[in-house]
């Protein structure tokens, strides 16, 4: 259809600008319930102690050849020796991260209640938004489409003929749903709870970390090679003091 | 470790606000954020801005944490009123914090009445083991008290736990040098320049302590470490080039039979003694006599 719809400027004041505001006032009030609910998190001794020593490990790592080659193999015996090694994680237990991360009941409470914070507000938005701003056109996009994207963005639409272009309010309350994130980082300062992709990036990646992390840095660690750089840097000094010197 | 363009920023609000210009706050803020110790400076801007009612009311919740840092700098200064005064205050602010516990326990430690402080300290690490000013506070208590085997365990038990904490490493190595446990200090300073392998202190302080424990291969091995610190600092380091000096001389006196390590060791030692000689000519030429005769004193005996 090559005409251009005429929409309502009605639909700007009571339908675009309305559902914006309320999914801030919604963010608002999830960033506030959040703060109360989140329970103080006594950290893990373990989880605490392996963090560090993976530190201790990455250093020890990346400036190996600044120590002599003696106290690197020390320390490298120390760190990955069969059996008392820091970071020698016996078979068994790689596998009881997973299952250790589910039966720990605070643990479960706690992933629980962030995702209750996210998909409740979530959900009851869509469906009011669905319920209310449903069979017409909402907004135009300002750049063409093809018409796959037809099923997503015209949904209460039953015409076919339709330019792709007019999209419902679905699609709207989807595009505030994903950019309003900039603008609640502006109000809401830096960490808040409405950063649902950062969140749901983070779930992903959660309880392998420690036991899987250590036996990476231990194999990290078996492959390096000591290689001493300190002759080298004492000709660099001779050099170093010549252009001093003259 | 205080950056250059940071500390010129620092001494410059410093100056400004000694001589009545404004800027205390900043001044305040940038102390907190870079941890150095001016406590006589906070203090007694940090009152100025809390005695006046208007600049108080300015701060809005950042009010509590100039309270803290002035309690903090009171106690330094021994000016025990004003600290208990600070605490008092946010005593009433936030009953029942753990934050204001450790103030408490902190001027019970400035009081000097230590029994009592390591109770609340202990009591603190009952409920949370992971608070690491708390340890720290009560290493540093126990080490006032002069019991230094007694920190060192303290120590080793906290770097267990928190083994990535390089303050924790230079303290330790401290201890072992006060108590001549060279070796064990060896270690530690190892584990410095792991962490931060291109500050040219801990090799300095590494070459040192292998120069002490002596023995031909931690002689050597003294002369490398204080060759690249000369490497890290642009030869301005004049500690180093005098270890470089002592070091060969030692070496030499050692190995008198081998001629082998001869050759590069002189060439190292005649640019050191070369450099320090230009070095004391431009700022203290009164006492090139007195290098002078000393160097020459260490290459007649290599």
């Amino acid at each position: 259809m090559a005409e251009d719809l005429v929409l309502d400027t009605a639909i700007r004041d009571w339908v675009l600008i309305p559902l914006s505001v309320v999914m801030v006032l919604i963010g608002i009030l999830r960033y506030f319930v959040s703060k109360l609910m989140r329970s103080s998190q006594v950290p893990d001794a373990k989880i605490v102690k392996e963090g560090q020593l993976i530190v201790r490990a990455r250093n020890l790592r990346a400036s190996a050849n600044f120590i002599p080659a003696k106290s690197f193999r020390a320390r490298r015996f120390y760190y990955s020796n069969e059996e008392n090694g820091l970071l020698f994680v016996p078979k068994g237990q790689a596998q009881n991260a997973q299952a250790q991360m589910f039966s720990d009941p605070n643990m479960a409470m706690d992933m629980m209640k962030k995702n209750l914070s996210m998909i409740i507000p979530q959900t009851l938005t869509f469906a009011w938004v669905n319920f209310f701003f449903s069979g017409f056109v909402a907004a135009k996009i300002p750049f063409p489409l093809t018409q796959r994207f037809r099923s997503m963005l015209q949904n209460g639409i039953d015409l076919s003929t339709v330019d792709v272009s007019y999209v419902s309010s679905r699609s709207w309350y989807f595009l505030n749903l994903f950019g309003l994130r900039g603008l609640f980082s502006l109000i809401l300062g830096e960490e808040n709870a409405t950063d649902d992709t950062q969140r749901m990036m983070q779930m992903s990646g959660f309880g392998f970390d420690p036991t899987r992390s250590l036996g990476a840095e231990k194999d990290g660690l078996d492959i390096i090679q000591h290689d001493w750089a300190l002759p080298k840097f004492e000709q660099h000094a001779e050099s170093v003091l010549q252009k001093l010197v003259h | 470790m205080v950056t250059k363009t940071e500390e010129s920023q620092l001494s410059r609000l410093e100056s400004q606000v000694d001589n009545g210009g404004g800027g205390a706050w900043d001044f305040l803020c940038l102390v907190r954020k870079l941890k150095v110790r001016r406590s006589d400076k906070v203090l007694k801007h940090g009152l100025s801005i809390l005695n006046d009612p208007k600049k108080r009311s300015a701060l809005g919740p950042h009010e509590w944490t100039l309270y803290e840092q002035v309690a903090i700098a009171a106690m330094d200064c021994q000016s025990l009123e004003v600290a208990k005064d600070c605490i008092k205050i946010l005593r009433r602010r936030f009953p029942g914090s753990k934050r204001v516990g450790r103030l408490e326990g902190m001027l019970l430690e400035a009081k000097g009445s230590l029994p009592e402080a390591e109770k609340a300290y202990l009591s603190f690490l009952e409920e949370n083991p992971f608070d690491q000013v708390v340890h720290k506070r009560m290493i540093a208590m126990v080490k006032a008290q002069g019991d230094i085997t007694r920190a060192i365990g303290l120590i080793n038990k906290y770097l267990e736990t928190f083994m990535a904490d390089h303050d924790a490493w230079r303290e330790l190595a401290e201890l072992y040098n006060s108590l001549q446990m060279y070796k064990q200090a060896a270690f530690c300073y190892e584990e410095l320049i792991l962490s931060q392998p291109t500050n040219p202190l801990y090799h300095l302080t590494y070459a040192d302590v292998l120069y002490t424990i002596g023995g031909l291969e931690n002689l050597q091995m003294a002369k490398k470490y204080y060759a690249s610190t000369i490497n890290l600092t642009g030869g301005k380091n004049r500690r180093a080039l005098f270890g470089v000096c002592l070091c060969s001389s030692a070496i030499a006196q050692l190995s008198k039979g081998r001629n082998k390590e001869d050759k590069d060791g002189t060439h190292l030692q005649f640019l050191a003694v070369t450099a320090l000689e230009k070095d004391y000519n431009q700022r203290a030429p009164d006492k090139l006599q007195l290098l002078s005769s000393a160097l020459k004193s260490l290459r007649v005996s290599s």
